[in-house]
Order: structure tokens, then C-alpha cells, then sequence
């Protein structure tokens, strides 16, 4: 599901005079604004909310895509809470969530401020941060999993050069998500960085020289200036990346499909592995349906939080 | 606040439709689907085969051989989907579109939800009649085929589990073949003899990614200390013969360390290739493969426990759909039962490397040429008298199946106990099953 931002206008326009032509200029002016706009809306419809909204019909069956549905009412949503593998789910969603999203903030801003120094071969450096970003999921994963072969990677194969005991990684339960989002943090962690960089260059040059002037030291100036003008950014990729991790699939599918012992079962890959895999369509719909509104909440609750603070970012 | 209401009045129109669309029922009137079929009638069929390459290009050349011999049947033929697998997703999205094949490829643990489907036909009579030769077939492979009590399909490709091993593993380690009458504690302890952790080697190999082939290695196991996967619509592999079959694997893979638990279900067939494993479980589809590996191997029956060496077996299916069309249906009909005859098959199944789908077939000259490429078909051939029992056809099998295998898969790696995990298992998959 796609995330749509709309920016909010600073100032309100004063409102257009009230147009006094015929009718059927009016009703002209409109049709032909809607024949701009009809493309685009059947789009979103179609492809969009139509799916959407059914997806919320096939929530309330028991289907599994052949034989016919069944009405279950509410039953789907009621068994969630009964549902221990959608606990576990939800569990190593939140974790990974909370070990992502800072992580990729914290790295982003650190890679951007290192990024936006004036030396040397700044284009070639931007572009290697950025390359991994551009790298679909499913390769940086199949990628990896090369790198974190408990016998034959490379990853292993540093350890033993350091004297450091091996790993079994990807296929021991308790690693096996930290290095998911140890993998995820490098593929995303280009696009937290361009979005910083962009920030940082537009943080006006005379509020850094001011400070100076007053005698601030670089990492006053980093901590009073440039950490305050963030902040909008810092809620536009919290949200971003919150709804990255919390969507997670592909890097999942190319890796470990879930495993060892369900300990990489994310929200999405168990809703996945629901109706795809044993075609519970309709139990998969409700878990999709509730993660929705989770995402949303979360979202929403961001929004209010940094308008409430006074915030630009949306 | 015009164009509010109008939303409103879409959206409820959007509802109203949508409630058509999940309230459809089948259109399973009790009529014969090919009463009153003029074989001469000119007709088309479409035919999703489920095969790739070189499989597809035979399954095409026969569609031409059967179009030459009956002009009046053409037969439109394509694999149906880039992968087996998603016939199945092609196939709901057909039923749901009222475009779908005539005859279409599918897996034996689909038959249940296909017979649900309403749109399949009820082969019962048609293969009863004594020309079809419904007894030749396996008896295994025919119960998959019947959904519900009705037959809706006719089985496409017969197979079994039986133990593959490497020769030259058990030379170097002087211990004698297996034969087919050994029980799982030779297994066991000839699989903590060839396990040699420093040049990684194992005994043997088990999946542990928790799908369905997790899972089917284990029901053999269950069968032979006489449990049951199902009792009715229950789960009852839980029972005291399926924790002792659980614990059979279990004391190999936690307490010998002579199984390699494969996280995927891709490494162990590569593995027993390149010499590393050197027992597997497995089917005649892996003989292609160790042929190319040029490994020097041999296959007996699975081990038994009591003298009961029983398998499991994973029939694929030709499943027969229902057009509203009498001569279609009909024709669909001879179709399949051409293909499936023991003449047709030879040139079919034994030409790609499948055994042969009916008991006649083993004087053909087609399956002397096979054994003499696979030498382990003979015993894949035989093997298939052990498979005795099959698969449950019910609704909800995909449910149960992931849910013994995550059991599986945690009581291999230690993290719970045979009773607890299949306890578990039974209780998550109770709610799919009924209905």
C-alpha cells in the first residue's frame, strides 16, 4: 500500500472570486478538470482503494480462493487475538522496527554530515552510499546470504582472520533477525543519508555563522543548529522508515523465508505465508487489515505529535 | 456536500457488489457434466499442463498427435503458469473470472479445495467403466484423485519416498548397503557411523523450513507405527505413534547429531550429490539429478518399524472442469483418459523421467529404457505396493501440513519435545480443518 503525502500550504490563499459565468461554463471548467484528473483517479481507484475495500469483504470470509466464501462476520479478527504465531509476528515486527528506524536515522545523519564535507571525490563517496538503496531487496538479500553462509561466507570467514568464534547467522533463531536488520539497515541506509544531506545543505549558512561568531564550537554548532533544523526531516524518515521496516518482505522471502523456526516471521511474511502459501485468504486479509490500522495510528500519531510541536513536516 | 453523498452512494453500490462477488456458490447441480456428449461434435479444449521445457514441447507434440488421429478436437495446450505452483493462484483467479481450462495440471494436495471449487466434474462413473482401467492405477494416487467421495480427477504422476544412498560412502566406511528389510534402528546407527563432523559429512538429511516436505517425510514414519493423520476431520497425528515417530528422528537429529537439518528445502539433494550426505529420503525426481552427478548409488525401501515398510506417496493430479458444455466435457474426458492409458503414458511419463503411471506399463519396451537409464526405478516401481495410505484430500491439509512441519522443524532443533510440538500442531490446525 502506498503512503501518499500531501504538503500542507504555509499561508492561505485568499479564496478566488466566485466565478459569475453561465452554468454551463461552470459545469464545462469541471468537466474538463475532472478529465485531467480521470486518469489518475481510476488508477488509484482501480488499482487502489477498489482492491482495499475489498480486501476488507474478504476479511469478514473463510476463502481460501477456490471453493466458495464463507461469512465469518468478525470470527477472523477475533481468532488474531487468540493467534500465538501473530503475537510472535508482531513481537519480531517490533523489534525490528525498533532496531531499524533509529538505526538507519543515527547512521544517516552520521554518513550525511561525513557526506557533506568538501574533500576530494565527494561525488564518487555519494554515489557508492547511494548504490545499495538503488539495489532491489531481493538481490542486496540473495547477496547477503552469500556473505552470511555459516560455512562457505565471507562473514565467517572474517571472524576466523580475527580469531573470533564463528556464527551460525541466518540460520540460528536468535541471530537470524539481527542480521536481517543489520542487512536491511545497509540496503535503506543510502536513502537516509540523501534525505540528511539535502537537509543539511539547506540549513542557512549565516545561523552557522552566527553561531561562530558567538564562539561556538563545532559540536555546539552540530547540537544547537544543525540537529534543531533536522528535525523536520527526522519525522518525515521515522515515519518513512517505520512503514519500511514494518513492511519488510522481500529481504525475508530472498533470505530466510521466515526461518529458523519462524524467528524472522515478520508481520507481512506471516500474512504472506496465510494466504499464499496456505491460502487462508480470508484470516490473511484481517492480519493485513489490522496492520493497516496499525501503520495508520502510528503515522497519524506522528503527524499530531509534530504539528502539535510545531513542525513543518507535513 | 454533493460530492460527499455521491462518494457515499458509490461506495454503497461498490458494497453491494462486492457482497455478490464472495456470496457465489458452486454450480454443482448432480447432473453428469458430459450426458447427452456427440463425440463427432467439433470442440475446443484448453489444456494447462503445469510443465516446463522439454516436459511442455512432449505434452505439446501429444496434443498434435491427438488433434491428427480426432481432427475434430483441437486442443489448445500451455503450461498455464511460469511455475506449478502457481496454477493454483491462476486457477482461483480464473474461477473468479469464469475463464478456466478444461483440464488442468494440479497437485494432489489441492484435490480438496478443487473439489470444493463446484466447478470440477464428477469423474465417479466415468472411470469405473472396466475400458478405463481405474485399477491399474495406484491405489494411493486413486484416493488422492477423490475429493469428497467424488472423483474429480485422474492421476497425472505417481511417486514415492524410498531411502537413495551413496555406495561409496558405505564402502569407505566397510558397513554393508542398506536392504529392504532394514528397521529404522539400522538406519539410525548406520547414519551415526557415516556422520564425520570434520569433513562434514552426515549420516543423513532432513528439512527443516517447515513446508510441506518437512512434513510428508514424516507421515511413513507415523503410518508404520500405526497412526493416523486425520480421525474424521480431527487432527490426530498427535497420538503415541506419531510422537514415536517424531522421536525416531529426533534421537538421529538432536541427541546422534547424524542429520543435516537443511534450513531450505534446496541443500540436502545437492549435498547427498557432492557426497556429504549419505542417506536421503527422497523420490524418483532426484535420480536426474544424482545421474548428472555421476554418483554410484543405490535405493532400497524405506527402513520399517515392525516389518512394516509402508511410504507416502505425491500424486499429481489431471483435474477435469466443468463448462456447462456436455461435448466439451466429453471430449475433455477421452482426452485424458488417451493420455493416461498405458500406451500414451509410456510415451508421456517414462519419456521424462517419471515412473510409469499404470501397473501394465512394466513390459513396455519404454520402461525397460528407463530402468536402464535410472537404475534405481526399478525399486521406485516396486515401492510404489508399499504406499498404502494417502495424504488427507480435506480442506485445511496446507494448514496442517505447515503446522507439523514448524513442530517438526522445532523438535529437530531441539527446542521443544515431540509431544509438546505435535500437541501444539493438532491444536492450531483443529480450527482450519472443520467446517
Amino acid at each position: 500500500m502506498s503512503i501518499t503525502f500531501a504538503a500542507t500550504p504555509r499561508t492561505a490563499s485568499p479564496a478566488p472570486p466566485r466565478a459569475r459565468g453561465r452554468r454551463g461554463r461552470s459545469a464545462r471548467r469541471t468537466l474538463t478538470g475532472w478529465a485531467f484528473a480521470a486518469p489518475a483517479t481510476l488508477i488509484v481507484v482501480g488499482l487502489s482503494i477498489f482492491p482495499a475495500v475489498w480486501a476488507f469483504f474478504i476479511s469478514r470470509t473463510k476463502w481460501n480462493g477456490i471453493a466458495p466464501a464463507v461469512d465469518v462476520g468478525w470470527r477472523n479478527y477475533q481468532r488474531i487475538a487468540e493467534d500465538s504465531d501473530a503475537a510472535a509476528a508482531a513481537q519480531h515486527t517490533l523489534v525490528l522496527t525498533l532496531l531499524f528506524v533509529p538505526g538507519s536515522i543515527l547512521l544517516g545523519i552520521l554518513i550525511a554530515v561525513a557526506l557533506n564535507q568538501r574533500i576530494a571525490l565527494i561525488g564518487f563517496y555519494r554515489t557508492c552510499i547511494f548504490v545499495p538503496y538503488v539495489a532491489s531487496a531481493a538481490a542486496t538479500g540473495i547477496l547477503a546470504s552469500f556473505v552470511f553462509n555459516p560455512q562457505f561466507g565471507a562473514a565467517n570467514e572474517a571472524l576466523r582472520r580475527l580469531g573470533l568464534p564463528t556464527q551460525q547467522f541466518l540460520e540460528s533463531p536468535r541471530e537470524a533477525l539481527l542480521v536481517i536488520c543489520v542487512i536491511a539497515l545497509w540496503g535503506e541506509v543510502g536513502f537516509t543519508a540523501v534525505v540528511y544531506l539535502a537537509a543539511l545543505q539547506d540549513i542557512p549558512q549565516e545561523l552557522v555563522e552566527a553561531a561562530v561568531v558567538d564562539g561556538a564550537g563545532r559540536w555546539r554548532v552540530f547540537r544547537h543548529i544543525t540537529l534543531p533544523e533536522l528535525r523536520p526531516v527526522t519525522v518525515f524518515t521515522a515515519i518513512w522508515q517505520t512503514i519500511t521496516a514494518m513492511q519488510l518482505f522481500d529481504l525475508i522471502f530472498t533470505t530466510t523465508r521466515g526461518g529458523p523456526l519462524n524467528s524472522t516471521q515478520t508481520v507481512v511474511y506471516y500474512i504472506y505465508e496465510l494466504a499464499f502459501q496456505t491460502q487462508r485468504l480470508g484470516y490473511g486479509a484481517a492480519v493485513a487489515y489490522l496492520l493497516f490500522a496499525v501503520t495508520m495510528l502510528l503515522t497519524i500519531g506522528v503527524i499530531w505529535y509534530s504539528r502539535r510541536s510545531g513542525s513543518e513536516a507535513f | 456536500m454533493t460530492i460527499a453523498r455521491r462518494n457515499l452512494a458509490a461506495a454503497a453500490a461498490a458494497v453491494l457488489f462486492l457482497g455478490a462477488c464472495t456470496g457465489g456458490s458452486g454450480d454443482d447441480d448432480g447432473k453428469d457434466a458430459a450426458a447427452g456428449y456427440d463425440p463427432a461434435a467439433a470442440v475446443t479444449l484448453t489444456w494447462w499442463t503445469g510443465q516446463t521445457s522439454e516436459a511442455e514441447t512432449v505434452a505439446e507434440k501429444l496434443a498434435e498427435d491427438y488433434h491428427a488421429a480426432h481432427p475434430n478436437v483441437t486442443i489448445k495446450t500451455s503450461a498455464g503458469a511460469p511455475t506449478t505452483d502457481d496454477l493454483l493462484t491462476k486457477l482461483s483467479a480464473g474461477f473468479a473470472g469464469g475463464s478456466y481450462p478444461d483440464i488442468s495440471y494440479a497437485f494432489g494436495n489441492w484435490a480438496g479445495d478443487l473439489g470444493a471449487s463446484g466447478k470440477t466434474q464428477d469423474l465417479t462413473a466415468y472411470v469405473a467403466e472396466p475400458s478405463f482401467g481405474w485399477s491399474e492405477i495406484p491405489a494411493a494416487a486413486r484416493e488422492v484423485a477423490t475429493a469428497n467421495g467424488k472423483v474429480i480427477g485422474v492421476p497425472a504422476l505417481v511417486d514415492n519416498l524410498a531411502l537413495i544412498y551413496n555406495k561409496k560412502l558405505f564402502d569407505d566406511a566397510g558397513l554393508a548397503y542398506p536392504t529392504d528389510s532394514w528397521s529404522w534402528d539400522d538406519f539410525r546407527a548406520a547414519a551415526k557411523k557415516l556422520t564425520h563432523p570434520a569433513t562434514n559429512t552426515y549420516g543423513t538429511a532432513y528439512s527443516v523450513s517447515g513446508s510441506e516436505d518437512t512434513t510428508w517425510h514424516l507421515w511413513p514414519l507415523l503410518w508404520q507405527h500405526g497412526g493416523k493423520i486425520l480421525d474424521g476431520t480431527k487432527p490426530a497425528f498427535n497420538s503415541d505413534a506419531g510422537v514415536a515417530a517424531l522421536e525416531t528422528l529426533r534421537a538421529m537429529a538432536v541427541d546422534d547429531k547424524s542429520m543435516y537439518l537443511d534450513q531450505t528445502d534446496e541443500k540436502y539433494g545437492p549435498l547427498f550429490n557432492s557426497g556429504h550426505v549419505a542417506m536421503m529420503l527422497s523420490g524418483p525426481w532426484s535420480l536426474l539429478d544424482i545421474k548428472g552427478a555421476k554418483l554410484s548409488y543405490g535405493v532400497s525401501v524405506l527402513p520399517g518399524y515392525n516389518g512394516d515398510h509402508q511410504t507416502v506417496s505425491g500424486p499429481d493430479l489431471w483435474v477435469l472442469f466443468n463448462h456447462d458444455d456436455a461435448n466439451r466435457a466429453g471430449a475433455a474426458r477421452d482426452f485424458i483418459k488417451w493420455l493416461t492409458s498405458a500406451q500414451t503414458d509410456a510415451k508421456w511419463n517414462l519419456a521424462v523421467g517419471n515412473l510409469p503411471l499404470r501397473s501394465t506399463e512394466k513390459d513396455t519396451p519404454e520402461f525397460a529404457a528407463y530402468v536402464k537409464e535410472y537404475p534405481g526405478g526399478q525399486k521406485f516401481f516396486e515401492n510404489l505396493a508399499n504406499a498404502k495410505q494417502a495424504r488427507p484430500t480435506a480442506a485445511g491439509y496446507e494448514v496442517l501440513s505447515r503446522n507439523v512441519g514448524d513442530a517438526i522443524a522445532k523438535v529437530l532443533q531441539g527446542a521443544a519435545t515431540p509431544q509438546a510440538a505435535l500437541d501444539d500442531a493438532a491444536k492450531k490446525s483443529a480450527d482450519a480443518l472443520e467446517n
